[in-house]
């Protein structure tokens, strides 16, 4: 665990600032959008929030990761020379990680500035302020002893991002997530559109909340019931397609995934504990 | 033995499909972007690097034509577009789009117009420098049309990084332009008397608009890059907004919302919209009678799908996919005098290709 943490307090670091980055173009966006009279409300803005969370956050995670991986490695071999505050160095790092980082993709990009937040000085300084701090959570992660739970409240969290994604579409764009499960949503009856919305949408959204009250409370029975769900969606899909004659199809292997993935969390707890 | 082989050669280049047969005319173009037909067996075309060059598509000798203007090439920019003078036969005039750099700091789209002469481009003056400066070429539009007033329209892309500037009449991003052929401006255009506005913008709210189109009875249509989903078939009508980026039917390249609306009172939707995006790269309406299956159809390269999009006038809705065989990024379309169509494709070491009807 002593070894583990550290690629853990990466990853979660890196979580964490993303958090921070993501709402940066988001509400510069926001904000542009309302200045020219689009009828921003909460619901809309939400809508912006979590979806770019979910959507450019992705991307930015994988970017965040590369560069506090390669930044802290480097500040932790500094930390054994340098005689000052270890936590004010890894902040010192998370923000020159961050920088560089939004350098890169620019330079990288046919000189093009992919981050909407990042094109104004203001929006560059609130860039690397959100590295600083991921720096000075990397170093709070760091400088105590975890146990198994640190691990499995990280994955726990990361399961419930990914269901996020499909949570948002249903809640903010049912027919492109219709549309995904091959239903034109127009084409249907008033009460079918009603009943595939409903169902799907609780179906997302009550494992996204399973996941985080296992994450809250370490309680295995939420990862079981999300699990549970994914495979027995993954069961009856193979069922409709061996017994009912529908199209086959590979969502099973994505929902297997997802069935698997919290009830290993799960198990893990019962075991260790 | 020389006609045997060269007879042999010629087989080979031919492909074929089910429909139409396949010829390439011209190989190992240096990054070939638009060309004009100066006769059925002579092109001009522009390559991106700064080169407007003539061919002859029969014995496949190139000239480069002289005295061009320094263009910024990289990313999107450089030499774009070429076109003749409605009055050409007469005048030998020429107008060419390219992005360079103003003062040689940040880049900007030129229009210029000259004299074909001998090979070279005499009388060369810039009628128009967009109010639009960036670092790189991104999103540069740069397509040229004529009006059947005799005015010309160019497209002004929004230059990525500057989206939010489609949608204020105080620059060229994101604008569709209309001036008069020495550049002046007309004195009908729609924001002439507008304080704040530039008074040769015609239309704003694009993106990037590489395929404009003037039917012969006088409508404009454009077509223009969405973002990840979203290209849009438009009708252009003057003093409209097209909505960029306020409205959008596309998402970042990042993923990030660029906008949650689709629609609002006072911005134009689009007639056709594209999702997952093609690309679209340039577009002819087809009038002539050589494929009779293609009359009154808008003809669109594209991209990403690399294929042709024929859509009929008169069903928007209705889409077909041509020449998948080719299987090639196609950059621009045009056809020839006596109505042959040929394709450009995409990139460096690129071919002119000329489809024979079925």
């Amino acid at each position: 665990m002593k070894i583990a943490k550290y690629p853990f307090a990466v990853l979660s670091a890196a979580l964490f600032t993303v958090m921070l980055i993501t709402p940066i173009s988001s509400i510069s966006n926001l904000i542009w959008l309302n200045s020219v009279n689009m009828p921003i409300g909460i619901f809309k803005s939400l809508e912006v929030l979590l979806f770019d969370f979910q959507r450019l956050g992705i991307l930015l995670y994988g970017v965040v990761i590369i560069g506090f991986a390669v930044a802290f490695s480097v500040t932790g071999l500094l930390t054994k020379y340098i005689n000052f505050h270890a936590k004010y160095l890894y902040a010192f790092a998370g923000a020159c990680a961050i920088g560089i980082a939004m350098y890169l993709m620019v330079v990288l990009l046919f000189e093009s500035e992919l981050l909407g937040g990042n094109r104004t000085i203001i929006g560059k300084i609130l860039h690397w302020l959100a590295g600083f701090f991921g720096g000075y959570f990397y170093y709070f992660l760091i400088s105590k002893n975890y146990d198994y739970t640190f691990i499995i409240r990280y994955l726990g969290v990361l399961y419930a991002y990914i269901i996020l994604g499909f949570s948002l579409n249903w809640i903010f764009t049912p027919d492109t997530a219709a549309a995904d499960f091959g239903f034109i949503l127009k084409d249907l009856a008033d009460n079918a559109q009603n009943a595939l919305l409903k169902d799907f949408t609780s179906f997302f959204v009550a494992t996204l909340i399973f996941a985080l009250l296992g994450v809250v409370t370490l309680n295995p029975t939420w990862f079981f019931s999300a699990g549970i769900i994914y495979i027995c969606a993954a069961i009856f899909n193979l069922t409709a397609v061996l017994i009912h004659g529908t199209e086959y199809n590979l969502i099973y292997v994505g929902e297997i995934f997802l069935g698997l993935w919290p009830i290993f969390l799960g198990i893990t707890i019962l075991i260790k504990r | 033995m020389k006609f045997y082989l060269s007879s042999f050669l010629f087989l080979f280049s031919i492909h074929s499909s089910a429909e139409y047969k396949f010829e390439t005319v011209l190989d190992n173009l240096d990054d070939a972007w638009s060309f004009v037909f100066l006769s059925e067996d002579k092109i001009l075309f522009t390559e991106m690097p700064g080169k407007l060059r003539i061919a002859s598509l029969t014995n496949k000798s190139i000239i480069n034509v002289t005295n061009i203007p320094e263009v910024a090439y990289s990313s999107q920019g450089g030499l774009s577009e070429v076109v003749l003078d409605p009055d050409f036969n007469t005048n030998n005039k020429i107008y060419i789009s390219y992005s360079a750099k103003k003062d040689n700091k940040k880049i900007t789209l030129y229009l210029a117009s000259a004299e074909l002469k001998d090979n070279k481009l005499v009388n060369r003056k810039i009628i128009f420098e967009a109010n639009a400066y960036r670092r790189s070429p991104a999103h540069m539009g740069a397509k040229i049309a004529f009006l059947n007033d005799g005015t010309l329209l160019l497209t002004s892309g929004d230059g990525y990084d500057h989206r939010e500037k489609a949608q204020s009449l105080d620059n060229h991003f994101g604008k569709i332009i209309r001036i008069n052929r020495d550049g002046s401006i007309p004195q009908d255009n729609p924001f002439i008397s507008y304080k704040n506005a530039l008074s040769d913008i015609y239309s704003y709210g694009h993106r990037n608009m590489q395929g404009l189109v003037i039917t012969s009875s006088g409508e404009i249509y454009e077509h223009e890059h969405g973002p990840k989903g979203g290209d849009e078939l438009n009708i252009i009508k003057p003093s409209l907004n097209y909505g960029w980026p306020a409205i959008t039917y596309g998402i970042d390249y990042s993923g990030a919302v660029i906008s949650p609306f689709t629609e609002k009172e006072g911005m134009e939707q689009p007639l056709f919209t594209w999702i997952p995006s093609i690309a679209p790269s340039d577009m002819i309406f087809y009038e002539k009678d050589l494929y009779p299956e293609l009359k009154n159809n808008f003809l669109i390269t594209a991209l990403v799908s690399k294929d042709v999009k024929q859509i009929n006038i008169n069903d928007l809705t209705i889409q077909k996919s041509l020449f998948t065989d080719l299987n090639f990024r196609l950059r621009n379309i045009q056809d020839s005098p006596k109505g042959y169509i040929y394709l450009l494709t995409d990139g460096p070491n690129n071919k002119l290709i000329k489809i024979l009807p079925k």
